[in-house]
């Protein structure tokens, strides 16, 4: 379970995030829509843990654990994985050797054993074929010249094989045409299981049309303005954020 | 260049010529009159010049003069142990086992008992001592000794000529392709404080290929000056590759004179890791039309080191492509340089030349000077040159450490990146694997 209470965020001298509450029970999927500037990657980050998101009053608790005292690594160890909406390039690194670095430095804070090279080359395989991904994709530096679909499939590879229990999604599906989508949200149902929680963030409705939220929260000004069924998505998609604070388009 | 006049002579300065003075009579090739006069002339060079200071420009960053407070003796080689468990140690497990055929200099002295000559031999390259060649020195080698893009100005290369004693000289002969890589390594492991002065002629004849190694490693104040001098014969092929892992007290001087024919290929790659001062130099000269240079390397240094690399290629006749791409990760005080200089002559039309450098810097104290040269007296050519220095990337950072690679290691891993572009353009797996290794081995990583 995933509870957020009262929580102030400031970035740059500005709150962003202004008095944030929200509950996510596990074995749950809540999507979080807002305005653009409402605060949803802020919360994204904060909860992964980036540098310069000051958290200047309120919690963060994963089961029970106090996420703000935690190094982003121990986040993820505990379970912790933020989907990047710009996943980074880093040349000279190879996504397989990233992958397995990743793998092993998690599976050992757990205080599992590292995965032998066959047993995680079988893993990978395995996992990569699913979401469609092109073995020779993962022998090229970490997301160097991959389009956006491919970095966003590597994405949820990554979440795969690192075997989260909280998932944050941040805008997954911008820059994805159709085709893709439905790749990556099946990839994202396949990790749907009773002991996952999933925090879904996007502006528009049409992901959620694949992934089916169980409840959806909208953001406005830093803090949760309206929650409500996967019917609200339809109904913001119809009605747009205006009385969120954002102009219709 | 233009010489100011000095107003003394540094005990240094002194001290290499009370050091020639005294051992000339027992240098090697002494009673031969070719080699006598070499050195007695090249000795007369560095007399005239001194010790070079940071008022000439090409040792602006680099004030040897000032940094050599005093000279070691001249090394004695007293035919040290040094079995395969030695080499390994000192190379690292990855270059020791590196296929190839092995010269071993132990305290400059060619070792024939840990050497490959007969394979070499076999294999279509003649290998001899140097030591022993200059005490009558053939036909072959009187035309290339000193003689492979010479320069009468630069005093370190003149001190070495003066004082020349270990190292081999190659002959590959023509159209011979060598099978394997050729190892030069000079192990100089630990004991008194001392000086060395190794020279290797290197002739690849045309149509030759062949791929050089040289490893450099020292357990002990060490002051080294080692030059290689390297002739590419017309539409030969050579790479050439120094691995630089000398003591952390030591001195690593090291000159590389390399003359192209035509339409011959070159790829040098220099990995530099090791000494407490060490100066790179590269000379290269283009002397036939249509051939081609890639010029890499990738230092690494930290605490109070000083690496420096300069280049000077010149291109003198049409044709020609050079390249140069370094990179270099600077930690704690240490201090990085890079120098390249491209020269292009007058009618070396259609020259394209390029030239990166970049440095990685990981402390707040520590500094990379970048100083790019182009000097063209051609107008149908295409030059240019870049150089970055930067810290490692906060954002990048962020994304290891979110998918739960701790951020010490995720720092490697960065630095191991950075580095790695250089070290990914060596088309030799093996060796490439090993360079790897060998820098996650600086970092501390293992290298799985």
């Amino acid at each position: 379970m995933l509870e957020i209470k009262n929580l102030h965020v400031n970035v740059d001298g500005r709150e962003i995030l202004n008095g944030l509450d929200l509950t996510l029970p596990q074995g749950e999927i809540h999507a979080i829509m807002g305005p653009n500037g409402s605060g949803k990657s802020t919360l994204a980050y904060v909860l992964a843990g980036k540098d310069d998101y000051h958290v200047t009053a309120g919690s963060i608790a994963w089961n029970g654990e106090d996420l703000l005292g935690m190094e982003p690594s121990e986040r993820a160890a505990k379970g912790v994985f933020l989907a990047f909406q710009y996943p980074m390039e880093i040349p000279g690194v190879a996504t397989m050797t990233f992958l397995r670095t990743a793998v092993n430095a998690v599976r050992k804070a757990r205080g599992e054993p590292e995965l032998s090279t066959p047993d995680f080359l079988r893993f990978v395989r395995e996992k990569a074929q699913a979401l469609r991904i092109d073995p020779e994709m993962l022998k090229r530096p970490l997301n160097v010249g991959f389009s956006g679909g491919e970095k966003k499939r590597n994405e949820i590879l990554q979440m795969a094989l690192l075997e989260p229990t909280l998932c944050v999604l941040d805008e997954t599906d911008s820059g994805l045409d159709i085709d893709a989508l439905r790749v990556v949200a099946e990839g994202v149902n396949a990790l749907r299981t009773p002991d996952r929680a999933m925090l879904v963030i996007t502006h528009y409705q049409r992901l959620l049309t694949y992934i089916v939220p169980d409840r959806v929260h909208v953001l406005s000004e830093g803090r949760v303005a309206r929650s409500g069924g996967p019917e609200l998505a339809l109904e913001l998609e119809e009605s747009g954020y205006a009385e969120f604070g954002e102009a219709a388009a | 260049m233009d010489l100011p006049v000095q107003q003394f002579t540094t005990k240094a300065e002194q001290g290499y010529l009370d050091l020639f003075e005294t051992a000339q009579e027992a240098l090697p090739g002494a009673r031969d009159p070719f080699v006598s006069d070499l050195r007695a002339a090249a000795i007369g060079t560095y007399g005239r010049i001194g010790l070079p200071h940071r008022r000439i420009e090409a040792w602006k960053y680099t004030d040897l003069r000032a940094r050599l407070t005093g000279i070691n003796p001249l090394i004695k080689a007293d035919g040290a142990e040094a079995g395969d468990a030695d080499l390994a140690q000192a190379l690292g497990a990855g270059v020791a086992n590196l296929s190839a055929y092995r010269l071993v200099m132990v305290e400059g002295d060619l070792r024939a008992d840990l050497s490959d000559l007969a394979g070499l031999k076999a294999a279509g390259v003649e290998a001899v001592s140097l030591s022993r060649a200059l005490e009558k020195p053939q036909a072959w080698l009187k035309e290339a000794l000193a003689r492979v893009n010479p320069r009468d100005d630069d005093p370190v290369l003149a001190l070495n000529t003066a004082l020349m004693t270990g190292g081999v000289a190659l002959r590959v002969r023509e159209g011979v392709i060598v099978d394997k890589p050729i190892h030069l390594i000079a192990i100089d492991g630990a004991g008194d404080p001392a000086s060395t002065f190794t020279r290797n002629v290197v002739i690849a004849e045309a149509g030759s290929s062949a791929m050089l190694i040289e490893s450099f490693e020292s357990r002990r104040n060490l002051q080294r000056n080692a030059v290689t001098e390297l002739r590419v014969g017309a539409k030969a092929a050579v790479k050439h590759v120094k691995i630089q892992r000398d003591s952390a007290e030591a001195f690593h001087l090291s000159t590389w004179l390399v003359e192209l024919g035509a339409d011959a290929r070159y790829e040098a790659f220099q990995f530099s890791t090791g000494a407490a001062l060490a100066r790179n130099q590269i000379y290269l000269r283009f002397a036939g039309e249509g051939a081609a240079a890639e010029i890499c390397g990738a230092f690494l240094a930290r605490g109070r080191q000083h690496c420096d690399t300069t280049l000077l290629v010149e291109h003198r006749v049409p044709h020609c492509v050079s390249r140069e791409f370094f990179k270099g990760v600077l930690d704690g005080d240490a201090r990085g340089i890079f120098q390249g200089k491209i020269i292009v002559s007058p009618g070396a039309q259609k020259t394209d030349g390029k030239q990166m450098a970049g440095a990685l810097l990981l402390s707040e104290t520590a500094e990379f000077d970048s100083k790019p040269e182009l000097e063209i007296f051609a107008d149908d050519v295409v030059c240019g040159h870049g150089s970055t220095s930067g810290q490692i990337d906060d954002e990048l950072l962020f994304y290891l450490e979110a998918r739960g690679i701790p951020e010490a290691e995720a720092r490697a891993l960065l630095v191991q990146a950075f580095v790695g572009e250089a070290i990914e353009r060596i088309e030799d797996e093996g060796l490439r694997e090993a360079l790897r290794a060998a820098a996650a081995d600086w970092l501390g990583l293992s290298s799985a």
